[in-house]
């Protein structure tokens, strides 16, 4: 806690004249004794304790104890650093004794924010940032840090990627928007000042005790091209003076499946499928009572048996079950004047909604600061994760779950003595396996084995006034270990032979700085801080891979494949990057009315073509405190006003190592028993590959009014992207087979940010009843404005000059060609087939829009696309004696998303029959449906499908409830602890508004907008995978401290 | 510390790591190969393998045999086969995934056979022989490429060179260009590539001058049907196709005698065989690397089979394959073509009628009362046949209903196929694969000396010199005696010759070959027949839209610079 440290400093300077006044005793006094805490419990050491109107006072010692004589019936004002100060009256009584509750405040100009190489005193900033305290981070105790901060801040759009949640999944997080489509648009995180690049869930966000996103040009500039898409700065705890700190946190708790599919039951499917029958071979049965059904074939014997016993098998219900999450976390810090430190360790567990699913993650933390005589500070901290993951493999149609949508309702997963049926589930066309298969002992083993430790150290020297240097070094070590196994026996192999694979990852990354930094005021008005910088970045990884079949014996698992056959080894990489960077960065304030910082910085990447390597990034920002003016020393209300814009130009590099130099692909082949391993052109050399560069116009204005009871930021911004980076699909002629990745086209991105803080009722008793509020919203535009070679449209690479990236290209529907004579004319005259089996009577119907009397590809459009109109996120806090209760919502609104689950690629919503199918009201001759078309045996998706496959992403999601409850000190005095909360959280128990849960069979609308499962080849839709389904969690805490 | 130390102290530590830097952004992969590697003689060796490998993405998946064998007189679509390519219904699109991925696959490896053949001429340490051999392969696969693209799509882009920068433009050229290229390209590559498959240590699946003077005659016999046609095209062929046939003996190739040792497993390297598309028991080396059924695989296997496993007393075996029912035998094809069984055993040969119990667990009862007619030792509530017995059959002749329900097993008359059960074509049947759902591991027969023969007869039938074609015919006619058949009934004269006669004849030696609709399209007879004999097109093929395949709309919309892709009539 960084800021608390500086703010406590301050604090105890200026008030020290006042501390000497206190200790004057007065006989008209009484004495006051309190605790300051903040909502976690913990004390608040360097608070100040005021009598109002006298400027005399105290502040509270390390243990957030104070001692103060105040006249009788005077108001005791309680203020500090980063929180909303307190009032409270006292009495004629000789002695008082309460504890106090601060709450937060959010947009406190005092608070010092952790920026790119540097901390900043929040009125100093200039660019558009977002800083999320350890308070807002411990508001929902989470399995990762990303989780932690959905709904936090304006402009960071944190979404399940491809709506994955098993345990272990990461979400995708945006930074304003996307920008370009290729490797990626995560943005930087740089822990402890060191870029990470490890896994966003080897970080143990307990660890993290601040939070700052960096949104707009001048605030990323210093982290050149690798702040390109935003920068997360995450500050992880250090220790600080004061006897040592025990303490020890933990929660226990369920996690559900938050509902099921709307599958067909029973009857309902037997009913589908003779449909489907009557519509594949039209004239060969009678209708759905024809007896033939029963005896030709259509319906398996078990089916038939079934139907007769009116048998509707649940198989989600048999497969999901409760899965339990455990965390326990315990650290000690404490230090002294010259050494500080802290030390923690971490285990958390959760396993998933079906069997096999789990993740484990121990962790260890330790940092040392130590002053080294007068001049020299040098400090150490190190991350150290080892996690397992296991079935991570959820993605996969032969995944158990998705066979498990997929099981015949008509059929019991048991036979006739109650044992397990081993096989195909009779009327699934011999597709789908017994799912429940893959749960008996030996039957399937996925583990992933992370090993990742992150160190970063410092030396600073202070080399003359105002002169620092200061070197960054950072190692980051991962090791990576994979195996699968899957028996004959299992939906992943359903029968063959039993497969293994084992894959192993080893990657480093180093970083090194040197900084060199000049902070001097002249004449008390001119502040100056000069910072310079030169960095190595290199980062290696070696991945190998091998798999193989027919394992000797089960038992030996992934773990012997000298015993097995086919050994086949792909998918090996080993790419190597290196940027090399200078910096530059100049503040300037005068008065601390008017700042100016000035950033340049040089990257040379090596993942670019000679000659492009290097390119150098400036950008520069204004800021003006308009509060500082004497013009407004007059307006009382306004307690805060800053103006600021900046503008500047950053870099993008993020493209794959070697996609310079072009490659050839493996093709394997055989002359008799003569094998060979062939190799041909796929990816063509682009030697002209050169940086993407965004730049970036924000303007924005912070402001607060009554005391800061209402403060808060609009931020409006412009970016323009050119040299985009992407991979463009080229025609089939042109013979390459895969994606170029090359330069080309403009997008923009335009957007607004409000964040609003607000203290709604603050009582003026000790513990009285409040309520807080942290609304953001936020809006983002953006579009492709320009193509190469005067392109306005690239179908195949969904791009449209005009329209957001990754626009959904497609026929438009009308609704369901209907058995009427006038609708078979008209489908007729479009020449369409309107008998047989390929009959467009009962499915879908979609537009001539052209005009051109046919259906041709001429009547595509545009449907939309998967950016919202505005997203948004609302905590609301409310406290009472020793309760809080903390609301955290955030939704969608507008946007479409792609559902996998409606489309082919999940077999989920085929029409065919084959196997079970989500349970929608489908076209039949007589009942006029118009949304869902016929059921059709003939045909393995229904003719233009995906346009049922589109939805309104809106939805409104409550995404936590936590009731927490700090046990007072006289009762936890008792214990021996200093602290005690005990909380009570429920994560993601409603969905509100979501046309597409209400009203279409989905389960959650929260998808990443670039996870690449949409229906373009460049991905950029919110697109919805079937996968782990989504899930809901309670769980139950406590933190203690010692 | 004092001050002093602390300015050499950052300096020593800024100079350790400045001069290592810049070399830090040249980049130096090690785990893949960049297209430097192809101009060497290893990279020509391996990019001659990859274009060889480019087969198995056209012969032995779903899309190209989805094109050639269903849609055509000869097979309908079967219960899991295409609902709209193979019908010709509305639901047949641009946006086709066969006709999408043809298209595709032939253009990516034409680019590798161009890479060979343009930067061979020049490779350093490349000796003469081998740099021969590279070349003459790789045109006679680039030919063959673009043999499938002009047969399906007509006038098609004609790349040259070796494309290695990116392009987004791209026009059609004219079919007789294309057939002048592929042309010039089989006449080089015959002139210098080893003379027969089965001398000179010839590994299998390798080009030679046998097949390649094969797909000669076939390309001049296919211009002579095309708007393109050139003078002397019907002569070319047969000259072509009867020095093939008569050098044959000399080459070590011949027909062989018993028509179902042509096809018969393991047997892939015979004497009648002129090129294969290779697969291997080595499974790292067959296709796809799960071996399930996708990419390169061979799935001709699964292709055929029907719904036999749901029926009483059976269950999926490796023997019998996985039902893929794609396609189902047109009764013109069962029961007409091969109407003719005794003497022509080509019948029983290609089609599997008959399934033997393999699955003891639901084998039928008999009911009581026993029905008229059911055989002697049938009894009420006892199983009608055990294990091994026979579970179903096919006699390709009409029973009464009284006979079917007296039957012991599921007889199945002509007139009761349907989608999911009909006589099934055998000639791609595995039954070493590793597991009842893996692909085959045989290779594919692609061009065969009969085939020969049949283009020799109608290239000069075609020409008007139907007596000549008779001994061509014949050959093929008389060896399907083999070995209890009259031979010499089997022969035609040239009054029974006749276009309608020969694509018959094709139909008897070569169906489910996937060639059938090139041969229709050739011939000029797919809509004709489609609407005789084809149920589930007769009513929706349209002349001329369906004579040629749609350019995949991937194609037109990917065409963003220069003039727009031009589409086929009717599309």
């Amino acid at each position: 806690m960084k800021s608390l440290r500086y703010a406590g400093i301050l604090c105890t300077l200026f008030f020290l004249p006042h501390l000497l006044y206190s200790q004057d005793p007065n006989a008209n006094t009484v004495s006051v004794h309190g605790k300051i805490t903040n909502s976690n419990g913990e004390p608040l050491s360097f608070v100040s304790v005021m009598i109002k109107g006298t400027g005399k006072g105290t502040s509270t010692n390390a243990e957030g104890v104070f001692e103060l004589q105040a006249p009788r019936n005077s108001t005791i004002s309680i203020s500090a650093t980063g929180y909303i100060s307190k009032e409270i009256k006292v009495g004629a009584k000789e002695q008082y004794t309460f504890s106090a509750t601060l709450l937060e405040n959010k947009n406190e100009l005092n608070q010092v924010i952790v920026i790119g190489y540097g901390t900043r005193k929040r009125s100093d900033v200039t660019g558009a940032v977002t800083s999320i305290s350890e308070q807002a981070l411990r508001e929902v105790p989470v399995a990762n840090l990303s989780d932690a901060l959905k709904g936090q801040g304006a402009g960071i759009d944190i979404q399940k990627d491809a709506g994955n949640s098993k345990p272990g999944a990461s979400p995708k997080i945006l930074v304003r928007g996307t920008r370009s489509i290729n490797a990626s648009n995560d943005p930087l995180f740089v822990v402890d000042g060191i870029p990470y690049n490890g896994n966003i869930n080897d970080l143990n966000p307990d660890d993290v005790v601040a939070v700052t996103v960096l949104k707009d040009a001048s605030a990323t500039a210093i982290y050149g091209s690798r702040g390109a898409n935003g920068v997360v700065l995450v500050t992880t705890r250090r220790g600080r003076n004061g006897k040592p700190v025990i303490t020890y946190g933990g929660y226990a708790g369920f996690v559900k499946n938050f509902g099921q599919f709307d599958l067909m039951d029973g009857p309902t499917f037997r009913d589908f499928k003779k449909w489907a029958l009557i519509n594949q071979t039209p004239g060969v049965y009678s209708g759905l009572n024809d007896p033939k059904f029963l005896t030709d074939g259509t319906f398996t014997p078990e089916e038939v048996q079934g139907i007769n016993t009116n048998r509707s098998t649940d198989w989600q219900k048999l497969v999901f079950r409760t899965g339990i999450m455990t965390d326990h976390q315990i650290g000690v810090s404490g230090g002294t004047d010259i050494t500080q430190y802290s030390l923690s360790g971490g285990y958390y567990r959760e396993t998933g909604v079906y069997p096999g699913q789990r993740f484990e993650r121990y962790s260890v933390r330790a940092s040392v600061d130590q002053q080294l005589g007068k001049w020299v500070k040098v400090g150490i901290s190190s991350l150290n994760t080892y996690s397992i993951t296991n079935g991570e493999i959820a993605s996969d149609v032969n995944n158990p779950m998705a066979q498990g949508y997929r099981a015949n309702p008509l059929v019991s997963p048991y036979d006739s003595t109650g044992k397990l049926v081993n096989a195909y589930v009779p009327g699934t066309a011999n597709q789908v396996w017994n799912p429940l298969a893959n749960f008996l002992p030996g039957a399937a083993a996925e583990t992933r084995k992370r090993l990742g430790t992150f160190t970063t150290a410092y030396l600073e020297a202070s080399l003359a006034p105002g002169l620092k240097y200061r070197f960054n070094g950072g190692a980051e070590l991962r090791s990576d270990t994979y195996g699968n196994f899957f028996a004959k026996n299992t939906s992943y192999n359903q029968g063959a032979q039993n497969t293994g694979s084992n894959r192993y990852s080893f990657s480093t990354n180093f970083t090194l700085e040197n900084l060199l930094i000049y902070d001097k005021t002249f004449a008390q008005k001119h502040k100056i801080n000069f910072t310079a910088l030169y960095s190595l970045q290199e980062s290696q990884t070696q991945t190998t891979r091998f798999d193989y079949n027919n394992v000797l014996a089960d038992a030996l698992q992934y773990f012997n494949p000298q015993y097995a056959s086919n050994l086949q080894s792909s998918k090996n990489s080993s790419p190597k990057w290196d940027i090399i960077s200078y910096m530059g960065r100049a503040n300037y304030s005068f008065a601390d009315k008017y700042l100016l910082t000035l950033t340049m910085r040089s990257d040379g990447s090596s993942r670019l073509a000679p000659g492009n390597k290097y390119h150098v990034f400036p950008s520069a920002a204004v800021a003006w405190n308009m509060i500082q003016e004497p013009f407004l020393a007059s307006a009382t209300a306004v307690s805060n006003l800053k103006l600021r814009a900046s503008y500047g130009t950053v870099g993008n590099t993020a493209i794959d190592p070697y996609k310079t130099l072009g490659a050839l692909s493996a093709a394997t082949y055989n002359y008799g028993t003569v094998n060979t391993t062939g190799a041909y052109l796929t990816d063509v050399a682009n030697p002209n590959l050169t940086w993407e560069y965004t730049s970036t116009l924000n303007i924005g204005v912070d402001f607060g009014f009554l005391q800061n009871r209402i403060s808060g930021s609009v931020e409006v911004y412009q970016q323009k992207t050119h040299d985009l980076l992407l991979p463009q699909s080229l025609p089939a002629t042109s013979g390459i087979q895969n994606a170029n990745v090359t330069n080309i086209g403009k997008t923009e991105n335009k957007g607004i940010e409000l964040h609003l803080s607000t203290v709604n009722i603050q009582s003026s008793r000790s513990n009285g009843f409040s309520w807080t509020s942290d609304l953001n919203i936020f809006i983002n535009r953006g579009k492709i404005t320009q193509l190469a070679n005067g392109v306005t449209q690239d179908i195949n690479n969904n791009w449209f000059v005009g329209q957001p990236i990754g626009a959904i290209f497609d026929y438009k529907r009308v609704g369901i060609w209907q058995a009427t004579p006038g609708d078979t004319a008209l489908a007729q005259s479009l020449g369409l087939t309107t008998t047989g089996s390929g009959s467009v009577i009962g499915q879908i119907r979609v537009a001539d829009v052209n005009g051109s009397k046919t259906i041709d590809p001429g009547d595509r459009v545009i449907l939309g696309n998967s950016q919202p109109k505005f997203e948004g996120g609302i905590t609301n806090r409310f406290s009472y004696k020793g309760f809080d209760f903390t609301v955290v919502a955030f939704g969608r609104y507008g946007g479409l998303l792609v559902s996998r689950m409606h489309q082919s690629g999940s077999f989920m919503n085929t029409y065919q029959s084959n196997y079970n199918n989500l349970n929608i009201h489908y076209w039949t001759p007589t009942n006029g449906e118009n949304y869902y078309p016929k059921p059709n045996h003939a045909q393995t998706n229904p003719p233009n499908g995906s346009v049922l496959t589109y939805f309104d992403a809106t939805y409104l999601k409550i995404r936590s409830l936590s009731l927490g409850y700090t046990l007072p000190q006289s009762l936890v005095k008792r214990t021996g602890a200093k602290t005690m909360r005990v909380y009570a959280t429920a994560a993601n128990p409603f969905i509100l508004f979501s046309p597409y849960r209400n009203k279409y069979h989905g389960l959650d609308p929260e998808v990443s907008m670039q996870s690449g499962a949409g229906t373009g080849s460049s991905g950029n839709q919110a697109g919805i995978n079937v996968d782990t389904p989504p899930t809901w969690s309670m769980i139950f805490g406590i933190n203690v401290s010692l | 510390m004092k001050n002093v130390f602390i300015y050499p102290l950052s300096i020593l530590v800024a100079l350790a790591i400045f001069p290592a830097c810049q070399k830090k952004l040249v980049e130096s992969p090690q785990s893949i190969l960049t297209p430097a590697f192809f101009s060497t003689p290893q990279g020509l060796q391996a990019g001659l393998d990859a274009a060889y490998a480019g087969n198995r993405m056209v012969w032995g998946p779903q899309d190209f045999f989805n094109l050639t064998v269903a849609g055509t007189d000869e097979f309908n679509s079967g219960n899991d086969g295409d609902n709209g390519l193979v019908k010709y219904n509305s639901g047949y699109t641009t946006s086709n995934t066969n006709v999408t991925n043809v298209w595709g696959y032939c253009y990516r490896y034409i680019n590798t056979c161009n890479g060979l053949i343009d930067i061979a001429p020049t490779v350093a340490g490349l000796d003469t022989t081998t740099r021969k051999n590279i070349l003459a392969e790789a045109k006679f696969l680039r030919a063959n490429y673009y043999f499938i693209l002009v047969q399906f799509w007509g006038d098609v882009t004609l790349n040259q060179h070796f494309q290695t920068t990116p392009t987004t433009s791209a026009t059609r050229s004219p079919m007789g260009d294309v057939y002048k290229f592929i042309i010039q390209d089989l006449t080089d590559a015959i002139a210098a590539l080893p003379p027969s498959p089965l001398q000179g240590g010839v590994l299998p699946g390798k080009a030679t001058g046998a097949a390649a003077r094969h797909l000669l005659a076939r390309v001049y016999l296919t211009r002579a049907g095309s708007t393109a046609a050139q003078a002397g095209d019907y002569a070319n062929a047969y000259n072509t196709a009867i020095g093939l046939i008569n050098s044959s003996a000399s080459l070590g190739l011949g027909l062989q005698q018993d028509f179902s040792k042509v096809f018969a497993e393991g047997n892939e390297t015979n004497s009648e065989i002129l090129w294969t598309v290779q697969h291997t028991s080595t499974l790292a080396y067959n296709g796809s690397p799960a071996q399930n059924s996708s990419g390169p695989d061979n799935l001709y296997n699964h292709l055929f089979v029907p719904q036999y496993e749901s029926q009483p007393g059976m269950q999926r075996s490796t023997l019998y394959g996985r039902p893929y029912i794609r396609v189902v035998p047109t009764h013109w094809l069962t029961d007409t073509v091969f109407a003719e069984r005794v003497n022509d055993q080509r019948y029983n040969k290609t089609f599997q009628t008959m399934w033997l119990c393999n699955y003891a667990g639901n084998i039928p009862v008999w009911p009581n009362p026993l029905p008229a007619g059911a055989p002697a030792g049938a009894v009420p509530g006892q199983k009608k046949f055990a294990l091994g017995d026979t579970a179903i059959f096919m006699p390709g002749y009409n029973v009464t209903d009284a006979q079917i329900k007296a039957s012991r097993y599921l007889l199945i008359p002509p007139r009761n196929y349907n989608i999911r059960l009909a006589p099934t074509v055998t000639k791609y049947f595995d039954t070493k694969r590793s597991d009842m759902n893996a692909p085959s591991i045989r290779p594919i027969i692609v061009y065969r000396l009969a085939d020969t023969y049949l283009v020799a007869a109608e290239a000069l039938f075609m020409d008007g010199r139907a007596t000549d074609a008779l001994p061509y015919i014949n050959a093929i006619r008389e060896r399907a005696a083999y070995p209890s058949g009259n031979k010499a009934a089997m022969d035609v004269t040239a009054g029974n010759l006749s276009l309608n006669f020969i694509l018959d004849e094709r139909s008897r030696e070569l169906c489910g070959e996937t060639i059938r609709w090139f041969d229709l399209v050739r011939t000029g007879q797919l809509v004709q027949r489609i609407v005789l004999h084809n149920t589930d097109g007769q009513k929706n093929i349209i002349s001329p839209k369906h004579l040629l395949r749609p350019i995949p709309q991937t194609q037109i919309d990917g065409t963003i610079t220069g003039n727009p892709y031009p589409q086929n009539p009717g599309w």
